[in-house]
């Protein structure tokens, strides 16, 4: 019914998939490859369910994290940069997709309250762009090498960050 | 010469700025400026119990109101570990499915207008009344539904809706064969369309363009057959793509997502098993987190959510697929002339509510 | 009878009335200023004064059923839009004459708003191109006779000018002049991108459409609206230049900027194009000369190449003249309704790269047609 013709689910081309092996589904692959890459950093790495991961990860090692992931493992596309102020830390927790092996990693990292500092990504993936502003914008957390972090959905000339816990509209 | 698009301008569907740098006719730069429209509901929201939240969620699109407050409900069902009802499942499918054609109908109204062509607009307009009044038959009211809980929907679908729903996918499959005769029939619509805001398809991966415009650039790739959720893995229908790019297949994406609606429409519909419709969810969610994406009219929708034990989520993050559609505004634009600006960012689908949230 | 004899029957009645009231106060009141009603009235009714108070008669008639025109045809569009878009149109102000006051009721709107002039405009610019564009768009129609016997372009005997197809055209090519102006007075990056738009459009288009013009006139063998529908008492233009006809309808269509070509007030992308800045009546005046315009549009083509008032005898030329009018306005009209705009450089494109060649074509058609002795 939909083949041919001009409303042909035609086009766009099968995304390639991972080839599949016995012995290594992707998701385990993903994990092993971030393990062996960052051994000392990494920690928490685990299946949630299938087709989600989440993984801990200190901010020193974050950056070049990402890279792997994007390079290696496949991740093309950065869902969502959330910003959490829990009472003792900021997480900011990363949730990154691949469309080949279709699986989502959460990627969380921790700042201390008094330094809210990460590594940018958004060089590595373009959509992670505003995200980050976004986070600045709500949270505070500054990220180290972005191209441009302004605020984007407060005024310019706001003082305070207002999804932080501390903040009294 | 640098021109404010917005941010009240006929061209923005909302409120917004699109800075735009023009040389002559053709733009050279180009800069989106938002959050006119914010409102705190990321803020909003932890302040308010977890079946609070429902309608502030349907706040957030006011195109598909009824998709964010699923998707709200299916994150918190992750946090709280709870299973749906098929019935619910089915149901959940159904009106999103006709959510989806509604918000798609809207998007080809205000994309006709934005084109020049009023019929377009009218037509489409009409048309989205038939299931938005199914959707009010349902659950009462037209814009913000508020009808999807944590643990199911908020109530059985009343009797006859099944057979409305069929005839509407009867109406609505000969009318699209209309409005292809209308607009592809149209030289004028093809001239517009045919290889305006060319994407290439790695561009739009690592921009994050999802949804529609990132499968009218080539990559086959949609939540609801790839990560199926609710009962979108009983149903049989295709994703839809396309490998131009272009504003062309970006409507020709959608349109053809809106004949899939229906086919799902039909089969969730008379599929829909018998059962409870509901499961009763726990006051207070755990201490942890729940994470959903699903696949929204305008790409990928995700919820972050975080409970700490009490009645109310302590964090809610919410992914809108337009924010980062949008940000990747500058890489359609550059090179195309200013009439080009409507086609381009009328085909990206704009909904400022959620992308100020 | 034709309209300046109509017209000077009435002036001549109306001057012997108010010449009766002169002589009577001149044989009434002393004599200093019975020598002056006296001679008032010999002046009233002196052949020169008689000429130009019927001329100016004439004048006002032609303007009231331009006037009324205009409205019938902005009600026209808007019910025509009504069925295409599937809705009524207006219905409620003049419920029994299908909502005719409607126009009546925007008019009195747009009358009591406040006419603002921003602060950084050009002054003289703004005020002025409003009056330019409405004063060349009534010029049009004060050239084009709805019969012979009912035109305002006339000399005393009643004879049309000679040029006046000429005329016409030139009076039609004053408008992207003010466009401009208002563009560039109103101090606004949409206003200015709006006017250039429209200077680009009109000027690319005034060639093709004159190059058509220029064919009709070959074929005629005159330049007077008279001698123009008179060469088409056999067949009618359109039908050995039916290239030409659907030319001069692009062009036209261009000119008057309807929806297909209307990029210099393209709302999605130009708030309004070169009217944003103007309010109240003075927008008013923009959008009912834009309509007046497609009226004279229409008037054209019916006298170029649909044969003028000529048809069957049953109903009288004037009417025959407007109901063919008519029909070229709603074919625009249902143009403009059903399709996108186009972009700039297609627009250009298809006056340069289209109609240019057609336009060409068709000029040697009837040139072939001529030295074949058919016309």
């Amino acid at each position: 019914m939909v083949e041919g013709g001009r409303r042909g689910g035609g086009g766009g081309q099968e995304l390639e998939r991972a080839p599949t092996r016995v012995d290594a589904d992707p998701e385990e692959r993903v994990l092993t490859g971030l393990m062996e890459g960052f051994p000392s950093s990494l920690s928490e790495a685990k299946r949630v369910r299938p087709g989600l991961l989440r993984a801990r990860i200190k901010r020193e090692d974050l950056y070049d994290s990402c890279r792997l992931l994007r390079e290696s493992l496949g991740f093309e596309h950065m869902s969502m940069i959330s910003a959490v102020d829990y009472p003792d830390r900021f997480e900011v927790v990363y949730h990154v997709s691949s469309y080949q092996n279709n699986m989502t990693l959460e990627l969380i990292t921790t700042t201390p309250k008094d330094d809210p500092k990460v590594d940018s990504v958004s060089d590595i993936w373009g959509g992670a762009n505003w995200q980050e502003r976004e986070a600045y914008d709500l949270m505070g957390i500054t990220f180290e090498g972005h191209p441009k972090l302004e605020r984007i959905l407060m005024l310019k000339d706001t003082l305070y960050h207002p999804l932080r816990k501390d903040f009294r509209g | 010469m640098w021109i404010n698009m917005g941010p009240q301008h006929p061209m923005t569907h909302g409120l917004w700025n699109l800075r735009i740098k023009v040389d002559g006719e053709t733009i050279v730069d180009a800069e989106p400026e938002v959050g006119y429209l914010h409102r705190g509901i990321e803020k909003i929201c932890e302040n308010r119990t977890f079946t609070q939240v429902i309608p502030i969620t349907d706040r957030l699109c006011y195109g598909s109101s009824m998709s964010w407050s699923h998707l709200y409900c299916r994150s918190v069902e992750d946090l709280m570990g709870l299973e749906v009802p098929p019935r619910a499942q089915y149901i959940r499918v159904a009106v999103l499915e006709m959510q989806r054609i509604a918000s798609h109908l809207m998007w080809l109204a205000a994309y006709a207008a934005d084109l020049g062509m009023m019929a377009g607009f009218i037509y489409g307009m009409r048309d989205r009344e038939v299931f938005v009044d199914l959707l009010q038959d349902l659950t009462g009211s037209r814009l913000t539904y508020n009808y999807p809980r944590v643990g199911g929907v908020s109530h059985d679908v009343p009797p006859g809706w099944d057979k409305d729903a069929l005839r509407a996918c009867d109406y609505m499959e000969q009318r699209l064969r209309e409005y292809e005769d209308i607009y592809e029939g149209s030289k004028i619509f093809m001239m517009r369309n045919v290889g305006v805001g060319v994407l290439k398809r790695d561009l739009a991966m690592n921009l994050g363009v999802t949804g529609p415009p990132m499968r009218a650039s080539g990559a086959k790739y949609d939540l609801r057959k790839d990560r199926p959720y609710e009962a979108y893995d009983e149903m049989d229908f295709q994703v839809c793509s396309r490998t131009e790019g272009d504003c062309f297949a970006r409507y020709r994406v959608r349109m053809d997502e809106m004949w899939e609606s229906c086919r799902i429409i039909r089969q969730a519909v008379q599929k829909m098993p018998k059962g409870e419709w509901r499961v009763v969810a726990p006051r207070n969610a755990p201490a942890g987190t729940g994470v959903a994406m699903v696949e929204d009219p305008r790409g990928e929708g995700m919820m972050y959510v975080v409970g700490d034990g009490t009645d109310r989520p302590y964090r809610l993050k919410i992914r809108s697929p337009i924010f980062v559609t949008v940000s990747a505004a500058p890489q359609f634009l550059v090179g195309y002339k200013i009439a080009d600006v409507v086609a381009i960012m009328g085909g990206l689908d704009m909904c400022i509510g959620e992308n100020d949230r | 009878m034709n309209l300046y004899e109509f017209c000077n029957i009435i002036i001549v009645w109306l001057v012997d009335l108010v010449n009766n009231l002169w002589y009577w106060l001149g044989d009434f009141l002393p004599w200093v200023f019975g020598d002056f009603f006296t001679w008032a009235g010999d002046l009233a009714a002196s052949d020169g004064h008689i000429a130009a108070m019927t001329i100016l008669l004439e004048v006002l008639v032609v303007l009231i059923v331009a006037i009324v025109n205009v409205l019938n045809f902005i009600w026209l569009d808007r019910k025509l839009s009504g069925r295409i878009f599937d809705f009524y149109g207006p219905y409620y102000v003049g419920y029994r004459i299908g909502g005719w006051l409607q126009n009546i009721a925007d008019g009195m709107k747009l009358f009591v708003k406040e006419i603002i002039t921003p602060k950084d405009v050009d002054r003289l610019g703004f005020v002025l191109a409003p009056v330019i564009f409405v004063s060349s768009s009534f010029l049009i129609l004060a050239t084009i006779p709805l019969s012979p016997n009912f035109g305002v372009s006339t000399n005393m005997d009643g004879d049309f000018v000679a040029a006046g197809v000429l005329f016409a055209f030139a009076a039609f090519a004053i408008a992207p002049f003010s466009i401009l102006l208002a563009g560039w007075s109103s101090n606004n990056k949409y206003t200015l991108i709006g006017g250039m738009r429209s200077a680009a459009q009109m000027m690319s288009y005034e060639i093709p459409l004159l190059l058509v013009v220029a064919s009709v006139f070959l074929l005629s063998g005159d330049f007077s609206f008279v001698g123009v529908v008179d060469a088409q008492h056999d067949v009618w233009f359109a039908i050995p230049l039916f290239i030409g006809f659907i030319v001069f309808l692009v062009c036209i269509a261009a000119e008057v900027e309807v929806t297909p070509f209307d990029l210099p007030e393209a709302e999605a992308e130009l708030v309004e194009g070169w009217t944003t800045e103007y309010c109240g009546m003075r927008f008013g005046f923009f959008m009912m000369t834009s309509y007046l315009r497609g009226y004279a549009g229409g008037a054209l083509a019916t006298a170029l190449f649909l044969g003028g008032w000529q048809g069957p005898a049953l109903i009288p030329d004037e009417i025959w003249f407007l109901i063919k009018a008519y029909c070229v306005f709603v074919v625009i009209e249902w143009m403009r309704w059903s399709v996108p705009r186009v972009r700039v450089d297609q627009i250009l494109n298809l006056g340069w790269k289209r109609l240019m060649p057609l336009a060409m074509l068709n000029l040697v058609i009837a040139a072939a047609l001529k030295t074949m002795g058919w016309f």
